[in-house]
């Protein structure tokens, strides 16, 4: 195996774009990770595509979609599909075809455009898409599975509804300063504290929005990276997680869990960010930023435990202390996170290590955390999907 | 109305997920001869590794367990779900069964200030609404134990 590094990241801004279709997103992208490499497409390689699921056949195929309008070349293009972290595994993909000696040069990419409200089944035939049954019988949409989580968690450490809108606080203040976020709004906790409550504990600003958006990352053997960017970053460790039997996480889909633990919970997380610590020989202390899936409130907080950062039931301490600001001990989601983007499902886990990449380079102006070497991204997907980058400079 | 003239007068929104027996209604899991996991709904196998997998034997659970969690849901869900009126909001939970399991459902026949965390609740069966020919449609629910 052989060291990989990024030498390009691209980012069509996050928001809701009617008129536009999924491949103009992603080819505004790409065009941008091309420019930032300063590389001809002609020597694109491979091409790792995120699948858009709401794009029909044709968004299953994005990859093909979106090469066509760059020019076909005959390479190897795979679409792949994880849920929310989708990313995660086009990301793995691209660095295996390069870590591997098969390729020098690969295009990552990912896209979606949410359809509006909230997300639902995708069929209505139970007997092969057991997904929907979590729709008809109980109505259960991702929110609640969040909900249920964090009451148990608050009934657990005496987590406070505070606490959960302190989480919202920090983040609208770096995505404040992100020109590619698309809420812009600072937020006080009285605000947050004061919006619907949508599923108790969890209130509307604690929630992230569906979004657009895509992103797209040029990885590059790291032998010829200097070829491409003045300052490479290096590929640490790219992995996958899957859940673990035992976990007693109600997972997104299904209808139970076991009551006794014998995992962690979120064990395909937890399962990934170790991985990704062996593989780097790095661990959560060495950390300077961290873009966690922080979908909502909860999973801030949860996050900082299930990859090692704290402690179980610590992370509330880590947050009033403020060692998860820019300046702190780890700076957690200084792009300001779902929570300033809006999730949009195949494009956000490519789009967290574009952010990581930004950072370890120094060019996020106010929200720049200094100094800084070492970045993760960490991915959350339905029914145990999970990745975790670790990226060095 | 005979207890067995209600129950025809009833369907499941989906078959294999609930059952009414004697002493009330039950949810439908199966039971792993060999490493012992319960799965719910019964279909959904999730083995312990190393398992042979089977045989798998359909059981009921215990008709009552302990609120492991609950949240008030105060949006109407999308489609599929469907129900005669919006009937925000309404509670939902985890139960915990004897089995070693949890199950999700929504809960009924309280206000949200009634539930508490570890209370015994028992299994219902819940109407979502009517169809074309005045059948109940219904899916399992929770309720805590008078």
């Amino acid at each position: 195996m052989r060291d990989v590094a990024i030498v390009g990241v691209g980012m069509h801004p996050w928001g809701k774009f009617e008129g536009k279709n999924f491949i103009d997103l992603g080819v505004d992208a790409v065009a941008k990770a091309l420019a930032d490499a300063g590389m001809k497409w002609e020597e694109i390689q491979t091409i790792c595509s995120g699948i858009f699921i709401w794009g029909g056949n044709a968004g299953h195929l994005s990859g093909q979609y979106i090469a066509s309008v760059f020019g076909e070349t005959g390479v190897p293009i795979v679409n792949v599909y994880a849920a929310c972290a989708t990313g995660s595994s086009a990301m793995r993909t691209a660095y295996m075809s390069i870590a591997s000696g098969q390729v020098d040069v690969a295009l990552c990419l990912g896209v979606d455009m949410s359809p509006k409200g909230v997300l639902t089944a995708k069929s209505d035939n139970p007997q092969q898409d057991m997904d929907v049954l979590r729709w008809r019988m109980v109505g259960l949409s991702n929110p609640p599975y969040w909900a249920l989580e964090c009451k148990k968690r608050m009934e657990k450490y005496g987590t406070t509804e505070r606490d959960l809108a302190d989480v919202k606080v920090l983040l609208s203040k770096y995505g404040s300063q992100n020109p590619n976020a698309r809420y812009k709004k600072l937020y006080t906790r009285d605000e947050v504290l004061g919006s619907v409550m949508v599923c108790d504990p969890l209130r509307l600003y604690e929630i992230c929005a569906t979004s657009d958006g895509a992103a797209a990352l040029i990885l590059c053997a790291a032998d010829k990276a200097k070829e491409y960017a003045s300052k490479p970053v290096k590929v640490a460790a790219t992995t996958i997680g899957s859940s673990i039997y035992g976990d007693p996480t109600l997972r997104i889909s299904a209808l139970s869990a076991p009551a006794k633990a014998e995992a962690p919970l979120l064990s395909e997380s937890y399962s990934a960010s170790r991985q990704a610590y062996e593989m780097a020989g790095i661990g959560p202390e060495d950390v300077d930023v961290l873009e966690l899936p922080d979908n909502s409130s909860w999973h801030y907080l949860q996050y900082l435990e299930t990859c090692g950062f704290c402690g179980e039931g610590e992370a509330e301490k880590m947050l009033a202390k403020g060692e998860t600001e820019i300046g702190g001990k780890v700076a957690v989601c200084p792009s300001g996170g779902f929570s300033s983007f809006g999730e949009a499902i195949g494009a956000q886990a490519i789009w967290q290590v574009a952010e990581v990449v930004t950072q370890l380079r120094g060019q996020c102006g106010p929200r720049q955390v200094k100094n800084a070497r070492v970045g993760m991204a960490q991915t959350y997907g339905l029914m145990g999907n999970s990745g975790t980058t670790i990226l060095e400079v | 109305m005979s207890q067995q003239e209600q129950a025809a007068n009833a369907v499941p929104a989906y078959p294999g997920l609930f059952t009414e027996a004697q002493d009330g209604v039950h949810l439908m899991s199966a039971r792993c001869g060999d490493c012992g996991t319960h799965f719910f709904p019964k279909n959904h196998q999730q083995h312990r590794p190393g398992c042979s997998r089977g045989p798998v034997d359909e059981v009921l659970l215990h008709r009552k367990g302990k609120l492991a969690s609950f949240t008030t849901l105060h949006y109407m869900p999308p489609k599929p779900f469907k129900t005669e009126k919006d009937i925000t909001p309404f509670p939902m939970g985890m139960v915990e069964f004897p089995e070693g399991i949890q199950v999700v459902g929504i809960i009924t026949d309280c206000s949200q200030d009634d539930l508490k965390m570890g209370m015994e609740m028992e299994t219902v069966a819940y109407t979502l609404y009517r169809n074309e020919d005045g059948q109940r449609v219904q899916t399992w629910g929770f309720r805590p134990v008078k």
